[in-house]
């Protein structure tokens, strides 16, 4: 089948079969390995885009069900000049370490801040949950967000 | 995955058609949460995938005369959002809330939770204590049926394949009745409820009226509990009563132990969640 669609900003087109993942058509058809094969079945996150303005698992959903829409992945985010807020800060507290679930934690990091710019510790825990994180545990992870959110309200009270 | 047409016709009718043509190697497709797990291992292709969440009779939640009216494909996340939900049934908020983790609600549907069946389903308890009834939709025409009667058994409804689940209807009586839902899972995340329950009820004069007990992942499906109901109606409210009622739903249930739970340990989750959700429920009663 034939699938248009907007990836970070973007007009493309694949013809892929019907059981092409979006995940699959991601990294396949347009090279963009950012967003991970993990479990494949939903349950770590690790493969998390944006789908017109909110996080889902890309290993979800098939190249039919995007048809049309806006695809926002790790890639769109910056560029090695100019990093976005909770790319930086995520580097600055090391909250990383193999790095295998940091693109599906920024994007879900990043849904939660574009719905909610103040949101407290227990928000981030939930908006987190369902991304699955085996070498630094979480403590930083949720620090470096709250961290983020902090310069992003800066920034725009500053704008 | 197997290789599948994949369709998505326009409109309810051309989804049903399609179901005919199709019958039995077709499959309905919403949120995809889970049936695109499934599809990853099975060993023989589905045929044809009709996609039908962008049907606009399966999308939308209103105010109708028998009630709320939801649509089948609206998605959790919707649900937990929707101010018509925050003011009639906002128990069904906490539910929705319990439900996997925030991309699983962005894409799975209510109407998916209650067709996929399986006996923990978190939509299910606070539907059933309100009496919810479904719509359906086939060759024949449309049917309207109590939502357990949907029920068949685990992973297993009363939906033909030629069928599509079209909306969910809250009765009006039940609008703004005192609801509460209590899941246990061993995270809050991403878990199976062990057991999970509901109570809705009036307080009349400190008394208990039209009390409805629902527990799921204790039996084939999500059940009422008619005599622990009964062992509370019209009684005046007190702890001696409500725990009765805890330990008379256990005698209903049927659960099984498993390698998430044992059969002692979800017994008591019967008695403790019962009690809880009753209690809580009163609590409301008591507020508005």
């Amino acid at each position: 089948m034939d699938v248009k669609l907007t990836i970070n900003g973007e007009e493309k087109s694949a013809s892929v079969p019907p059981e092409t993942t979006l995940l699959r058509l991601l990294r396949e058809e347009f090279n963009l390995t950012g967003a991970k094969i993990g479990c494949d079945v939903g349950d770590c996150g690790a493969c998390t885009v944006i789908v017109d303005g909110i996080a889902t698992n890309s290993c979800l959903m098939l190249a039919g069900q995007v048809q049309g829409r806006s695809i926002e992945t790790i890639e769109g985010l910056a560029n090695m000049d100019d990093y976005h807020p909770l790319q930086k800060n995520f580097e600055d507290l090391g909250s990383l370490q193999c790095g295998f679930c940091g693109p599906g934690i920024i994007l879900s990091a990043k849904q939660l801040l574009d719905d909610n710019p103040d949101p407290n510790k227990e928000e981030i825990q939930d908006a987190l949950a369902g991304n699955l994180c085996r070498c630094t545990g979480y403590t930083k992870i949720v620090e470096a967000v709250a961290d983020a959110a902090r310069e992003m309200r800066g920034n725009r009270k500053a704008a | 995955m197997k290789p599948f047409d994949f369709v998505k016709p326009d409109d309810q009718e051309g989804v049903i058609s399609t179901l005919v043509a199709h019958s039995p190697r077709v499959r309905i497709l919403a949120g995809g949460t889970d049936y695109l797990v499934e599809l990853k291992h099975v060993s023989q292709s589905p045929g044809t995938i009709v996609d039908v969440s962008h049907l606009r009779e399966l999308r939308g939640i209103e105010e109708v005369e028998d009630g709320l009216r939801i649509g089948a494909a609206v998605t959790h996340t919707e649900i937990m959002a929707h101010p018509l939900i925050e003011k009639h049934v906002p128990a069904m908020i906490h539910a929705a809330h319990t439900i996997g983790a925030v991309q699983t609600r962005n894409l799975g549907t209510l109407g998916g939770n209650l067709v996929t069946c399986v006996p923990s389903m978190d939509s299910g308890p606070t539907l059933v204590a309100l009496e919810a009834k479904v719509t359906i939709a086939g060759p024949g025409g449309s049917r309207c049926i109590p939502l357990t009667d949907f029920f068949v058994g685990p992973r297993k409804t009363i939906l033909e394949p030629d069928e599509l689940l079209i909306n969910i209807v809250i009765p009006k009586c039940n609008l703004g009745k005192p609801t509460s839902f209590y899941k246990f899972g061993l995270r809050k995340g991403q878990a199976l409820a062990l057991v999970n329950a509901a109570s809705s009820l009036w307080v009349k004069g400190g008394k208990f009226k039209d009390v409805k007990i629902s527990l799921g992942a204790v039996a084939p499906v999500v059940i009422r509990c008619p005599k622990a109901e009964a062992s509370l109606e019209g009684l005046p409210i007190s702890q001696d009563v409500i725990q009765e009622a805890g330990r008379i739903a256990v005698t209903e249930a049927k659960p099984i132990g498993d390698f998430r739970a044992s059969l002692e340990y979800r017994n008591d989750l019967i008695e403790v969640l019962t009690r809880r959700t009753l209690n809580s429920a009163i609590q409301t009663a008591n507020q508005s």
